[in-house]
């Protein structure tokens, strides 16, 4: 991708010091983020996922996002109008990315057919993944950033704050507890993964949250 | 995002079924256009890769097929 990005500026929590942190939400996934991606990103999750076989983890309990390539997801829609792509950068580092998709609609009852941006992607640097890590992450906070960034995405529009996304199973409860969106159950249409559905109302008490 | 201002020339029927598409789906008139030109280039660049694009009945899974122009 060659656009340069617009600059959000954001703040990540530093974990272990719990302090703020200055960084930005681009509005697309540039050269540099999917370079950081590959040389610093890759070799990190091989080193976890070796870990996690020497220790015996089964491979159902590692994490799904393995197989991404995020060069090949973000060619195959470098031209496309239906999807936007986001990325925090901090310290000059890429720490997550999103790619999000504006042709689907809503499922949950009273908001059924309407508009929404879907979430496709997301993933965090494995530094900052305390479910694979298995000790603390360096950032948190990502998470947050990116789904609010969806929602106002959606909301400039005119979808309300409308947001919808399949969640890997490590993230369900982030996604019902932390973000506050309804849970339609597995779909079987979809690999089984859980969809979650967020409401205008809902999307603004997050907002509001300030989570 | 930088965007840029164009003039759109409808009819009175295409502009009584944008309007009319505006209130159904509570959308501006931009935001609607801009709807559309995505779906289109979606639907266009699978048509392209040999797809074909269809309507299926929930109810009887009854297939139709959608001809573009």
């Amino acid at each position: 991708m060659t656009r340069r990005p617009e600059v959000t500026p954001v703040a990540l929590t530093r974990f272990d010091t719990k302090t703020l942190v200055d960084a930005e939400l681009w509005d697309a996934i540039t050269e540099k983020n999917l370079a950081d991606w590959e040389a610093k990103w890759t070799p990190q999750l091989l080193k976890l996922l070796e870990a996690l076989y020497d220790q015996g983890v089964e491979r159902a309990l590692w994490p799904q996002s393995r197989h991404w390539d995020w060069r090949a997801k973000t060619r195959a829609i470098e031209t496309r109008l239906d999807q936007q792509c986001f990325a925090i950068v901090c310290e000059g580092m890429t720490q997550a990315m999103m790619i999000t998709d504006l042709t689907r609609r809503a499922r949950l009852a009273g908001q059924t057919n309407d508009h929404l941006v879907y979430v496709d992607f997301v993933e965090t640097a494995p530094w900052n993944r305390r479910e694979i890590l298995g000790k603390p992450p360096m950032f948190t906070g990502c998470g947050s950033i990116l789904i609010r960034a969806a929602i106002e995405f959606s909301k400039l529009e005119e979808f309300k704050g409308r947001i919808g996304l399949h969640s890997l199973p490590q993230a369900n409860s982030f996604y019902a507890n932390k973000i506050g969106m309804t849970d339609l159950g597995q779909d079987p249409e979809y690999q089984n993964l859980r969809y979650f559905e967020m409401t205008p109302e809902s999307a603004e008490a997050f907002i509001n949250e300030g989570a | 995002m930088a965007r840029k201002t164009m003039t759109l020339n409808l009819s009175d029927a295409e502009m009584a079924v944008l309007e009319g598409l505006c209130d159904k789906k509570d959308l501006s008139k931009t935001v609607l256009m801009r709807q559309a030109l995505r779906l289109y280039q979606r639907v266009e660049e699978r048509l392209e890769q040999g797809g074909k694009l269809f309507f299926e009945d929930e109810a009887t899974s009854e297939k139709s097929e959608i001809m573009m122009l």
